[in-house]
Order: structure tokens, then sequence, then C-alpha cells
């Protein structure tokens, strides 16, 4: 074979798989090694190239502006702007600042419910869940094993967090409602503490938290029936720091203004 | 939303079917268009075209084809109509579309001494290189070499053979060679000129 003939078979076929004629004279010919080892390298590189590129922004608002002008867009938006609020809600609790401030937050939340909790009557169900009897130094010395009591212990501190179940055979609540139910008795203590006035922070506050309790209530009702939703299941909990962090925001003000 | 369900609403008119399908496939169809063109500006044109055609033409889709087939087919199309217009008096189509055994594109030197592009070749200037090339040319190496395309799927965006999309695939890389070894020997040329100047000289 022949370079001219090694180029015919490499425009014919390309680089993949060579004949053994082909091969025999590559194995022979500096100059048509070179060749091929050159093709390779080109195609190589073509393969770092990215395949895609972020195209601006405009260009999907002029399009669409122009979908509407010549009516190519006919059904309402409804079913559009649930699926957009989803996906729009999903975009607003990705931003690492609100992320970095969620963790405090809900830090903060808990701390507050959990110092909150003994002024209040527990509720009903936690009452009915066995406490374990906390030990003095001189039992514990005696080696006296804790028994479940139904009387809580003079001197306990706080108790775990209530569980919001009507029968005792029921399983323990999952982390979300657990959460969901700290956030609830969090947010009883807003109305009665006296916020920032009728500022336009005030007001933003309370819409904002408007909105993400409905936010909430919808994933919520979504879970139930796709429970396998692990996308809607990270948006609730990501709601649910961001409700921490609301809340924590509008105590401060409260605070602030006593 | 799967592709499906977006394009059987989109033929319905739904607004947010419309944007799902742009959001699936936008970002190939602007990486393809700033290749084969260059410049943003002409490629945001380019893409906002070819998405209009499709989204005008979208009832008559049947899906014989692969929708993203279809799509890019209209993208290369609207580009290559596009490059047509302009008529660049070195870019001739004819030329690279057709094979042609007395025009038939690049030819290797047999024998002659090459110059090695191993470890010379980096994205830009390869990139520099692509933007050289014949708009055919470019097209078919576009498709196949970066955007992983398949012969068969070549041919069947740009309406020629298979055979005829492994010629031009071939042919844009032995230019594409030729194109990057005088661009080495540019830099190389350049690169000498600065040596010999002499040191704390003004140039």
């Amino acid at each position: 074979m022949h370079c001219k003939e090694l180029e015919s078979v490499l425009e014919a076929e390309g680089l993949a798989q060579l004949s053994k004629d082909a091969r025999l004279h590559l194995a022979t010919c500096g100059a048509c090694q070179g060749y091929v080892a050159d093709l390779n390298t080109i195609i190589t590189a073509a393969k770092t190239l990215p395949t895609e590129v972020n195209p601006p922004d405009r260009i999907w608002i002029s399009l669409r502006a122009q979908l509407e002008a010549e009516g190519l867009i006919k059904e309402p938006v409804e079913v559009a702007e649930r699926f957009s609020w989803w996906e729009g809600f999903g975009a607003w609790l990705k931003p690492r600042t609100l992320a970095a401030a969620t963790v405090a937050a809900f830090v903060l939340a808990t701390a507050i419910y959990v110092t909150r909790v003994p002024r209040n009557n527990p509720p009903e169900a936690a009452k009915n869940q066995p406490r374990v009897e906390t030990l003095s130094p001189a039992q514990t010395q005696a080696g006296v094993s804790v028994q479940p009591s139904s009387v809580p212990p003079a001197n306990s501190g706080p108790s775990p967090a209530p569980v919001p179940s009507k029968n005792n055979k029921e399983l323990a609540p999952s982390p979300s409602e657990s959460a969901s139910f700290t956030l609830d008795q969090a947010e009883l203590d807003v109305p009665n503490m006296q916020l920032a006035g009728n500022s336009q922070v005030d007001i933003a506050l309370r819409q904002n938290l408007r909105t993400l309790n409905a936010f909430i209530a919808e994933c919520e009702l979504h879970l139930k029936q796709n429970p396998q939703d692990e996308l809607a299941r990270e948006y609730l909990n990501t709601a649910y720091q961001q409700k921490a962090d609301l809340l924590a925001a509008m105590m401060e003000g409260g605070r602030g203004d006593n | 939303m799967t592709e499906a369900e977006a394009i059987r609403l989109a033929q319905a008119g739904n607004a947010a079917a419309f944007e799902f399908l742009y959001q699936l496939h936008g970002r190939r169809v602007y990486a393809l268009c700033l290749r084969m063109v260059g410049n943003p500006a002409d490629a945001e044109d380019l893409m906002q075209e070819a998405f209009l055609q499709l989204f005008r033409k979208i009832a008559t889709f049947r899906g014989e084809s692969a929708f993203s087939t279809w799509l890019h087919r209209m993208t290369v199309n609207v580009v290559l109509m596009r490059l047509r217009k302009k008529s660049l008096p070195t870019d001739s189509l004819e030329e690279t579309m057709e094979p042609d055994a007395e025009n038939s594109g690049p030819k290797r030197d047999v024998g002659a001494p090459d110059l090695r592009l191993a470890g010379a070749v980096d994205r830009v200037n390869l990139e520099r290189s692509i933007e050289q090339l014949p708009p055919g040319y470019r097209t078919v190496f576009v498709l196949h070499d970066v955007q992983g395309y398949e012969h068969n799927e070549i041919a069947d965006i740009m309406g020629c053979s298979v055979g005829n999309s492994k010629s031009q695939l071939h042919k844009a890389r032995t230019r594409l060679r030729e194109l990057l070894q005088e661009e080495i020997r540019q830099q190389a040329r350049e690169e000498r000129k600065a040596a010999k100047t002499p040191t704390g000289s003004l140039e």
C-alpha cells in the first residue's frame, strides 16, 4: 500500500479500524505515522471543547415575546405558573448566602423552642411517653438501674421534643415532621411579640412567611402523594430551614423594639 | 416533565413546554451556532431563528426522527443559509459539500517533512483554526468530533450520504492539521524574532 492509498482508506473509513494493509504501511512509513498521529491529536483536542454554552437570558425573553406575538403560545399560564413557581422557589432557596444563614438560624429557632417548652403545657401525647428517671450521684454509685417512670423527676431538664402522635403504638415521627412541629410552635410566638411596627420590612417578612407556609403545605401534600420524590423532600427540608431563618429574623426585630 | 410530554404540550401552545424544550436543547444549539459563525451576536440571532422555526413547525413533528436531530437539522440549515447569504469569496459551500475528484479539498503533501502537533494543540488555537474552515467542513467537524454525532445522524442533519459525511470529516481534519501547523510555525517565527531582539532595545 502507498501513502495515497492509505489516505483514501482514511477518507472512506476513518481512523477507527484500519485494515491489515493499512496497518502494515503505517508500521513502515514515518510520514504517515506522523500524519495519523496528528489527526488523533486533533480529534483528542476536539473532544475537550465544550459541547454546551450558556446562551444569554435575553434570547429566551425575545423568543417568548415573538411566540406570543405570533399566537403560538395559546394556553393560559396557570399550569405554567405552578410549574415555574415551584422551579422559581427552588431557585430562591439555592443562594449560598441564605444557606449559610439558615444553619445558624435553625439552631437559634430550635434553641428558642427548647427554652420555651417548660413555660407551656406539654402536648397531650408527650405525657404518655415514658420518661427516664434521672439518677442522683448516690444512686449511680449504688448501681441503681434506671426504670421508665410515668412521673417526671423533679429536677429533670428540658424534655425531648414532644411527639405529635395520638397513639403510643405509632412510630416516632420523621425528622421532617419534628422540624415542622418545632417551627409551628416557634411561629406561635410571632404574633405575640411586638414586631417592627408596620414598616416595609415587617410587611415583607409577614408576606414571606405566608408564602413560605403555603409552599411548605404544598410540598407536604405532594410528598404524601409521592413519598419517593426526593427533589420535593429536599425542597421541603430547605423550606423548613428558610422558615427558621425567617422566624429568627422576625423575633429579632420584635426583641429590638421591646 | 419528559421531552415527549413537553412536545405534546408545546404542540398545544403551552408556554412552559416551550421553555422546557428551549432549556433542554438551548445550550447545545448555542454552542453549535457559536462555533459555526465565530461571534456571539450572530450566534444569538441564529439560535433565536432556529428555535422560532422549530416552534412554528412543531405541530408537524411526528417523531420519525429524534427531536434533537430535527432541531439540529434546522439549526444547521439556518446557519448555512446565513453563511450563504454572506457569501464570502473564500468560502465555497458547493466545493465542500460535493465530493469531487478534481477539487477534493486539501491534499497531503506526501513525503514532505511535517511538523508534529502533539503537545502543541490547545483549545485556543484549535478554536481559531476551526473558524477558518470552510462552512461545510466546519459543520461536519463540529457535529462529529466536538458534538459527538455519528455519521448517519450527520447525514440526516445535513441531507447528505454517510460516505459524504466521512469524506468531509477527513478533509476537515486534514485542513485543520495544515492550519494548526501554520499557526505553530508562525508562533515559532515570532518567538525566534523576539529572541533575536537585543535586551533593552525599544520594539
